[in-house]
């Protein structure tokens, strides 16, 4: 619903045509992921509408029968999410897998009372990065327009509802991701879901003075690269590299950040249903894709911009393994 | 989407004479990835913020000598200073920027990022350089030039107006801080030290003030 709206304020506008890729994003002409905004062939159609009957049906009118479902076979939902939320689906879905539907049912009014009634600290922080966040998609790219007024709102709602984590930049990210997908109100209650730890373990601390989930993190991940990928974590030691040189906005937006679109709402379906631990494999998944590029470098500065650049770009014809991997 | 540091990865191959470290500092919004993003390539364009820490690469050539310069592009907002404080460490260049039509990014300099310098720098003799960024605003500017260069003097910094913009004085602001560090030997000597040697000599300061800057 929310990207038919998209569609039709975009057209209103008088400004030159411009084109955009299937998730709304306008197109660089040096973009090389024209092959995924290739027309879809008969079959892949076909199996697409399949697709989408098994998880109307898996979750039934409105997510009513989703609970019972997930009970009965959990193992089916996550080799379905695996492969990919129906991107017609995503938004109720990542809404009933997040737990944050059940939060919106049980705050009524919660969040028009915050966006409406309280202010706060950080407003003139979030107003500054508003023009900032997805600035190349259709929807945020308006100044003032309804897709920047949804993320400022969803953003101070969240710095009244928790004052002590406020907002921290690459909080918009995530907000921008979910509003793609679902109502102003929903995003925020997923946000909510997600920092407070609704299903899985909160990731407030990610954002709190300090970070000190992030610095976690960093931690674990470093001692996972030199567990499961030990060439490349002695290489890592040599050359002085340690995960907050690349990693850092891998945890702090879970990929929204600076990752192509596509490959993050992916992570995202899978996120949502098995938690934390995702980015952590997503992440020495990265790592493991480009390992034999990685270990021939030897600069610092040159193997961590191939450990968080060329790593995204070189995935991009790949995508598709990405999830075999993790 | 986000800028990344895409002109990095392909200058593995090319040979330089000295190489400097280079950090950007100064509040969230005044500027940083910009000036970086304009002295790399042409484009000019609004940048997403940066989270946590990016960096790019450069080589130019001045005063006669090959430089590769690596400019660590740090995240403005207060709470990131947690993850931005270890980038300080074997900097030879530091770059304090504000914005010129926001005076609060210009009193957080001397007020927060100068003392970010004193605390985190291991490099005594490192060149700092005061911007004041967005010139092409005239209208709105609300910090003087000579307010600037006061500061500059009490920082004991260079000191550059510019915009990003209209690239305004953006090259001469990362080239007359190479200049600089080029005069001063002890960091004239880190720079040509590139390799094994440099990866030692971190990794002892790296041991020595382990707990000291976070204590």
């Amino acid at each position: 619903m929310e990207k038919k709206r998209v569609a039709d304020d975009h057209e209103v506008e008088p400004a030159v045509p411009v084109r955009v890729d299937r998730f709304g994003f306008v197109k660089q002409e040096q973009n090389s992921a024209e092959g995924l905004c290739r027309s879809r062939s008969a079959s892949e159609y076909e199996r697409e509408e399949r697709r989408i009957r098994k998880w109307r049906k898996m979750i039934g009118v409105g997510g009513s029968d989703w609970k019972h479902y997930i009970r009965r076979k959990p193992h089916v939902v996550k080799r379905r999410i695996r492969k990919g939320i129906p991107d017609c689906l995503r938004g109720l879905v990542w809404q009933l897998i997040s737990g944050s539907r059940d939060l919106l049912l049980m705050n009524p009014g919660v969040y028009e009372q915050l966006v409406i009634y309280e202010t706060s600290a950080s407003e003139l922080d979030i107003i500054r990065d508003i023009s900032r966040t997805f600035p190349s998609h259709v929807f945020f790219r308006q100044r003032h327009g309804p897709g920047q007024r949804s993320l400022y709102n969803v953003l101070k709602a969240y710095s009244v509802f928790d004052r002590d984590v406020g907002y921290v930049q690459g909080m918009g990210f995530i907000a921008g991701l979910l509003l793609l997908y679902m109502s102003e109100e929903d995003a925020f209650w997923l946000l909510v879901a997600l920092l407070k730890g609704a299903v899985h373990a909160p990731m407030e601390g990610l954002y709190l003075a300090g970070l000190p989930l992030v610095q976690q993190y960093l931690y674990q991940f470093d001692h996972l690269v030199k567990e499961h990928l030990p060439k490349l974590g002695e290489h890592f030691s040599q050359e002085m590299i340690n995960p907050s040189m690349y990693a850092s906005q891998w945890f702090i937006t879970v990929f929204s950040y600076s990752f192509p679109f596509h490959l993050a709402i992916r992570i995202w379906d899978v996120f949502l249903y098995e938690g934390v631990r995702i980015v952590f494999k997503v992440g020495l998944a990265l790592l493991k894709y480009c390992h034999d590029d990685l270990v021939l470098f030897h600069c610092q500065t040159e193997v961590v911009s191939v450990s968080y650049n060329f790593v995204v770009l070189s995935l991009e014809p790949a995508h598709g393994s990405l999830m075999h991997w993790i | 989407m986000a800028s990344t540091g895409l002109s990095s990865s392909n200058s593995s191959s090319s040979s330089y004479d000295l190489s400097f470290k280079i950090l950007l500092i100064g509040d969230s919004g005044v500027g940083k990835s910009s000036l970086l993003v304009t002295f790399i390539s042409n484009s000019v364009e609004d940048l997403s913020p940066t989270i946590g820490v990016d960096f790019k690469i450069k080589l130019l050539t001045v005063g006669g000598k090959k430089l590769k310069l690596t400019i660590w592009d740090t995240a403005g907002q207060e709470r990131f200073r947690t993850l931005t404080s270890s980038y300080y460490r074997g900097a030879q260049g530091i770059v304090l920027v504000y914005d010129v039509t926001r005076r609060e990014t210009f009193t957080d300099l001397s007020d927060i990022w100068a003392k970010e310098v004193e605390l985190y720098s291991t490099n005594q003799d490192c060149v700092k350089m005061l911007v004041g960024n967005k010139v092409d605003k005239e209208s709105e500017r609300v910090v003087s030039k000579e307010e600037g260069m006061t500061l500059a003097e009490e920082l004991g910094s260079l000191f550059l107006e510019c915009s990003a913009r209209t690239r305004e004085n953006v090259e001469q602001c990362f080239e007359e801080l190479a200049l600089k560090i080029m005069e001063v030997p002890s960091l004239l000597e880190e720079g040509s030290a590139v390799g094994k040697r440099n990866i030692l000599k971190q990794k002892q300061v790296h041991h020595t003030s382990g707990g000291g800057c976070c204590s």
